[in-house]
């Protein structure tokens, strides 16, 4: 199992002093409050400035108003946005996964209809996967839609389900036919969140936001045009997008503002554990980078590597994980989320969400046994 | 990028000369011919050394590729020392080469060499192989001096692996062979292409060892499956897999590098890297083994003893302050440049 080296080209390092420069215009320091990672917040007119810059739908097809680029470029334009705290919570979902899913399984009308509002950055989505009785074993997931007239009644319940509140659609799977293979019978559909029968409500987070949703599908109609993909074909569909959103760098940025602030508020005064912290720290940034930036490579090259993203996954959020663990003994202060210094706030924020980095996308501990298979 | 054949060359050449029972040997003898003889008639250690210079051409990322499979097969000689080292101070001092193993001194905090006029004095430790090789070149006030070993005093030592690792006293020897050192070749550069040998070593070493946890855990059983069924066990086998992954993949990035340049963000970064999956990945390995691999008889200390070595050897305590405080001076606006663009973004360490 080895990753294969690459860097940049030329005109990816342009992209990528363009999307600077741009950003920095954008996003000037003080102008908002930053987050962490990809659970920063949602701006809807940041998204927007993003999609008439061409910024967001990227590798998706220039027909659908996508850029017709590449996962490396994408991955340029994330991580400038993550670096900066950016608030990236309306298009996110979108971006990364729904948009590529439904470029890939979608039909020409789905593609028309669903594709270029996505890349001007209006559209945002949900992921509609986990359910009460099926996290990490999603194949069990209750929710069920029948065939009615023109389309689907879809009902159960999706948890776990961030930003729905404020999404347009969650592309959900769940089941519509019983097969002794629990992996078949599955579908994806894509649910108008704003639909009768559909009920979100916030899930609060243990940091007290709540971008955290519960979606309730009661007797939900969803249109016969919006079966994703192939009826049946959901557990594979899915099991494709989930590998959109494995070894990307929202995976090991989570802290990175963290640490920024870190040496913004100690800079040279720090001591010497501290300065190994940040050699540390910059090394395995360093290093895991070079891993995330293989594994986009290898997406652009037509590969599918649903073992080495499950491998940067747990590199990168195990790390995320380390940089707290030790940044917290390097700090005097009480953590405080009200706290003067946008870096003590950035920390308290940290400690409280950290968890949740080694959770979302699959927990490290299933990823593992992903990861062990994919190695015999 | 190198050529497979190269490395497929290498690989040929030290699989059929590696064998456990002579890597074995080599502890208790402080050679291996065979091994040394194998790679010398296909140029391996003289890689990276320019052919103008009496080397066998080639970038470092060759001499790097090499090194990776050396280390995949714990080869007992001084490869990276012959070429990639002592080659390559030979080389800028406008030294011959020679076609015979060499070593070089790699500069501890208790060495004192020092030169009176022409003649060589001190006592240098650590050093590979001094006991066998032909010549021994160290950098000693500005100057590339090589002695022939049989001038010196050996007192042999061995690292953890049973290599040797002598400490060597020069009684005011007359030098032949020197030269002054140029701009830019001084101790704190051998410890940088040091460390990018010791990166490369380890690469290999622990993607062999993370292949041979695999497979063990596959064949062993126990309560009727293999071991590797377990979850517990799976973890230890992804994180030996992981790290060595990560630590291949930034070898041959810092070499890449050091063909452009000083690269010393990567290699400082990549011997942290290489350091700490030392740590981690023999614990994961050994953890998955059981009490085979603590045995002789089972090959897996091969890798693992030398891991341990190879990690405290140009400096392991060194890198994270070094780094640490290179990202202080280039300050919080520089942290995401030199994550994203290593020495490129102008971070000095």
């Amino acid at each position: 199992m080895k990753f294969e080296p690459t860097e940049l080209t030329a005109e990816e390092s342009k992209l990528q002093r363009e999307v600077r420069q741009f950003l920095d215009e954008l996003l000037p320091p003080g102008s908002y409050e930053p987050g962490l990672g990809m659970a920063a917040g949602s701006s809807k007119a940041l998204s927007l400035a993003l999609g008439e810059r061409g910024l967001l739908g990227m590798a998706l097809p220039a027909e659908y108003g996508g850029g017709n680029r590449s996962a490396v470029e994408r991955f340029v334009v994330v991580e400038e946005l993550l670096r900066r705290g950016a608030p990236v919570g309306h298009h996110w979902t979108a971006d990364r996964q729904s948009g590529p899913v439904i470029s890939r399984f979608g039909t020409e009308a789905q593609k028309r209809r669903f594709l270029p509002p996505i890349c001007r950055g209006e559209l945002s989505f949900a992921i509609g996967m986990s359910e009460p009785d099926a996290g990490s074993d999603l194949a069990g997931v209750k929710s069920r839609a029948v065939r009615v007239d023109g389309g689907w009644e879809l009902s159960g319940t999706k948890v776990w389900t961030s930003n729905a509140h404020q999404a347009d659609y969650a592309i959900t799977l769940c089941r519509t036919s019983d097969t002794d293979d629990r992996h078949e019978g599955l579908s994806q559909l894509l649910v108008d969140l704003r639909s009768p029968g559909v009920t979100v409500s916030p899930i609060r987070f243990l940091d007290g936001t709540s971008d955290f949703c519960e979606v309730v599908l009661d007797s939900v109609f969803v249109p016969g045009e919006l079966l994703l993909g192939v009826e049946g074909q959901g557990w594979q569909q899915n099991t494709s997008e989930l590998s959109f959103e494995r070894a990307g760098p929202e995976r090991w940025m989570s802290p990175y503002l963290v640490v920024e602030h870190f040496l913004r508020q100690h800079g040279a005064a720090m001591g010497e554990e501290a300065e190994s912290f940040l050699g540390d720290v910059l090394a395995r940034w360093w290093g895991i980078r070079q891993v995330s930036l293989a594994v986009a490579r290898m997406i652009d090259e037509g590969r599918s590597p649903s073992v080495h993203s499950a491998m940067g996954k747990d590199l990168g959020t195990q790390f995320e994980q380390e940089v707290m663990a030790r940044i917290q003994t390097l700090v005097e202060a009480e953590p405080s989320l009200d706290a003067l210094t946008l870096f003590e706030r950035l920390l308290a924020r940290a400690l409280l969400v950290a968890p949740s980095w080694s959770i979302r996308g699959g927990t490290n501990e299933i990823l593992r046994t992903v990861i062990a298979k994919g190695l015999r | 990028m190198t050529d497979d054949l190269l490395i497929q060359t290498a690989d040929k050449a030290f699989a059929a000369t590696c064998t456990h029972e002579r890597v074995q040997a080599a502890e208790a003898e402080g050679w291996a011919g065979e091994v040394w003889d194998a790679a010398a008639s296909i140029g391996l250690p003289w890689i990276s050394v320019p052919e103008s210079a009496g080397g066998a051409g080639g970038s470092v990322s060759d001499a790097v590729a090499v090194l990776v499979v050396a280390g995949r097969h714990a080869a007992p000689i001084p490869l990276a020392e012959t070429g990639l080292l002592a080659g390559w101070l030979l080389a800028t001092g406008g030294l011959a080469i020679g076609e015979k193993p060499n070593t070089v001194v790699p500069g501890r905090p208790e060495d004192d060499l020092r030169l009176e006029h022409d003649r060589l004095t001190g006592t240098a430790h650590r050093v590979p192989w001094a006991r066998s090789v032909d010549r021994i070149v160290a950098l000693v006030d500005g100057q590339v001096v090589a002695v022939p070993s049989g001038a010196a005093t050996i007192d042999r030592a061995t690292n953890l692996a049973g290599e040797p690792r002598d400490t060597v006293t020069f009684p005011g020897v007359v030098v032949d062979e020197i030269a002054p050192a140029p701009r830019g070749v001084d101790a704190d550069a051998l410890r940088f292409r040091g460390a990018l040998s010791r990166v490369g070593l380890m690469a290999g070493a622990l993607m062999a060892m993370a292949e041979r946890t695999v497979a063990y855990a596959n064949e062993r059983r126990q309560f009727g499956r293999p071991v590797a069924g377990f979850q517990a066990v799976q973890a230890h086998l992804v994180r030996c897999s992981e790290e060595a992954a990560l630590v291949d993949l930034v070898a041959r990035v810092s070499a890449r590098e050091a063909d452009r340049g000083e690269a010393r963000f990567e290699i400082a970064a990549a011997k942290l890297l290489a350091d700490e999956a030392a740590r981690a990945a023999t614990r994961a390995a050994h953890q998955a083994h059981g009490a085979m691999g603590m045995t002789q008889e089972y090959p897996l200390h091969l890798l693992s003893r030398r891991l341990w070595s190879w990690r405290a050897e140009y400096g392991d305590s060194a890198w994270p302050r070094r780094l640490g405080r290179a990202a202080v001076a280039a300050g919080p606006d520089a942290l995401y440049r030199a994550i994203a663009e290593g020495s490129g973004s102008g971070i000095a360490v």
